[in-house]
């Protein structure tokens, strides 16, 4: 009987829900309540589909290993590894969400920008080179050269799944909702459609096809976001005055949008808020996977370079597309209602913006790159905690390090299993809040992670009792205190006044997580013996 | 496994004496860059619940945008001196 190659059977079914999605889209636009999609959509989108798709069948073939297919190798070059990290930052959240926060208040959305890039001379500072001179697959590994091992791993494993599953999901959400919109489809499908293909593609492609995929969007998304600042600014005979007076006169809160609003109501949240994105950017698996795809520490530290600047090339785009929004969106009943709100949800204002300054052919680009941004995303997702429960999880359960076939065997059937679950999870939480979903993924890195590594690397004093301590401290206290607090608490589970006052439990939780490792780690010294597990990835850096 | 614990010595010797090296001016550039965060986040906040209507309107970019900026920039700054700076290690 012959034998089909089981890549060919994942690039077939991926290629077939493809074409369906498309189909299904273009079918329901007879339909009279779905007014979104449009065939330049969806040529764009079928496009850019069938391009990720070759790009992991082309990586693919090449990912034979596990660190081939986890790391790509260590093979990415500086320059390729800034323009993958900063397509991680240019996220739908990022554009869509960001965009939306400006058109509805204002200056708000870029507080929250700048925090983002604010994080981002912490992660190289503190964390970029000891990474990529200690680690491998994951940041457990830059702890295991100084704790023992197993049950460092089995936190370092627990607390990546449970970042990565919460920012999967989220992702989903995001994902099921903006397909679902902009292709006319419902949300099962759009959740279901992206699901398959995230799952071939991260199965399949590996860290090099994600690589890849980030690198051709983040320039696609940076050329499309130049493309429309410059057709808003033409639209105002380049006067920035001009944009600024006409979004405050369309905006109900007027002067107020040149301020921030939101964020200054309660200094104690903010400050929390705060908190949690600073640290959290280097507590992120996804992120802190990055810098084990480039050949050694100076390359880790151009990359964070490259990436900094692109990201705050970005974030000023997102500026101007935001006020822009305001000042040509608000107020044209072919895209907003009378009290403002945008047809489709907020979160489509550079879609409706695009479409007004450029045409439909200029909407269905960047909504192709909004869609191949989410796969991107959400693919990068799964390699991190595929790699974590290959890497950390089972070598921490089973005591033992795993053979080079069982290893990579084990990531593809993790990164099936991931993505199965941000199927299903992202089906029951349908109407969910993603931006909670996202924040409290950044408070749990921050709280759990970050303090881990950061005194691993700058402590001589740490014990593995003070790091297992602090960071179970650490990962429950803020999963617990965001469950508390009043997104959740009050607003979707509905339990009435909340327990903890504030959404983010950063401030609180990674200071005490720090206290309690040090204190642990004071209280009572490590045992001298041997922490190393039979065969660790350690033995392969002494000669 | 006697091998791992050799390695293990030796890995926290040269770390360390890299960390020695740069520890202070690294040091130095963390608490700038979270003290300019904070100071920006003050600033909005205070400019936010003391802001003037005439004084927003009558100029291209509010003051809080141009304190955003700067806190931008800042980042990218601080990350383009060091990385220059540890091209020469």
């Amino acid at each position: 009987m012959m034998r089909i190659p089981r890549n060919c059977i994942l690039f077939l079914l991926a290629t077939a829900s493809t074409f369906c999605a498309g189909g299904s889209a273009f079918s329901a636009q007879s339909e009279a309540q779905i007014r979104q999609a449009e065939p330049t959509t969806i040529v764009f989108f079928v496009v850019f589909a069938v391009l990720t798709l070759l790009i992991s069948f082309w990586a693919g073939r090449r990912a034979t290993s596990s660190s081939e297919y986890l790391t790509a190798g260590s093979s990415i070059s500086a320059g390729q590894n800034g323009l993958a990290i900063a397509g991680d930052y240019m996220s739908a959240g990022a554009f869509l969400g960001l965009s939306a926060l400006i058109y509805a208040s204002g200056l708000d959305g870029m507080f929250l920008a700048a925090s983002y890039l604010a994080s981002w001379p912490i992660v190289l500072l503190l964390v970029a080179e000891p990474l990529r001179r200690l680690g491998k697959y994951s940041f457990a590994d830059v702890l295991t050269q100084k704790l023992r091992e197993r049950p460092i791993r089995i936190l370092v494993g627990a607390s990546t799944l449970v970042i990565v599953s919460f920012y999967l999901v989220a992702q989903m959400v995001g994902a099921g909702e903006l397909i679902s919109l902009l292709f006319g489809i419902g949300y099962g499908p759009a959740v279901i459609t992206v699901g398959l293909l995230m799952i071939v593609f991260s199965t399949l492609g590996g860290m090099r096809a994600a690589t890849w995929v980030q690198i051709i969007k983040a320039a696609l998304m940076l050329g499309g976001s130049c493309v429309i600042v410059a057709l808003v600014l033409v639209k105002f005979g380049f006067n920035v005055s001009d944009l600024f007076k006409t979004a405050v006169s369309n905006h109900p809160n007027g002067s107020q949008i040149m301020g921030i609003r939101g964020f200054a109501q309660d200094t104690i949240a903010t400050l929390s808020l705060g908190v949690g994105i600073l640290f959290g950017t280097a507590g992120l698996p996804h992120i802190l996977m990055r810098f084990f795809t480039v050949s050694d520490e100076r390359a880790a530290r151009v990359s964070a370079f490259y990436a900094t600047c692109l990201v705050g090339l970005f974030f000023v785009m997102l500026f101007f597309i935001g006020y822009g929004s305001i000042a040509i969106l608000r107020g044209d009943a072919t895209y907003a209602n009378a009290s403002g709100a945008l047809y489709g949800g907020n979160n489509l204002a550079p879609i409706h913006l695009a479409r007004a300054v450029g045409g439909s052919m200029l909407a269905g680009f960047i909504s192709a790159v909004a869609f191949a941004t989410i796969l991107a995303v959400v693919s990068g997702l799964i390699i991190a905690g595929a790699s974590s429960a290959a890497n950390d999880l089972v070598v921490g359960l089973s005591g033992r390090h795993l053979e080079e076939r069982m290893r990579l065997r084990i990531s593809r059937i993790s990164a099936l299993s991931l993505g199965i679950l941000g199927i299903v999870f992202g089906l029951a939480c349908e109407g969910q809040n993603v931006a909670y979903l996202l924040a409290l993924a950044t408070a749990i890195a921050a709280s759990a992670n970050f303090p881990l590594l950061f005194l691993a690397i700058y402590w001589d004093g740490l014990t593995t009792r003070g790091a297992v301590v602090g960071g179970t401290f650490g990962l429950v206290s803020s999963v617990a205190l965001t469950a508390m607090g009043p997104t959740i608490w009050s607003k979707v589970l509905g339990l009435g006044p909340a327990i903890f006052p504030y959404d983010s439990p950063a401030l609180f939780t990674v200071p005490l997580t720090l206290i309690v490792c040090w204190l642990v780690s004071i209280a009572k010294a490590e045992p001298e013996g041997d922490w190393q597990l039979a065969g660790s990835p350690a033995a392969q850096y002494v000669e | 496994m006697r091998r791992a614990s050799v390695h293990r010595t030796t890995e926290i010797v040269t770390s360390g004496g890299a960390a020695n090296r740069s520890g202070a001016f690294r040091f130095w550039l963390v608490l700038a860059m979270i003290a300019a965060y904070f100071a920006t986040m003050a600033f909005l906040i205070y400019s936010a619940r003391h802001a003037t209507e005439t004084a927003v309107v009558t100029t291209d970019f509010s003051p809080a945008m141009i304190a955003l900026a700067i806190c931008m920039a800042f980042s990218i700054i601080l990350t383009g001196v060091f990385v220059l700076v540890r091209q020469g290690d």
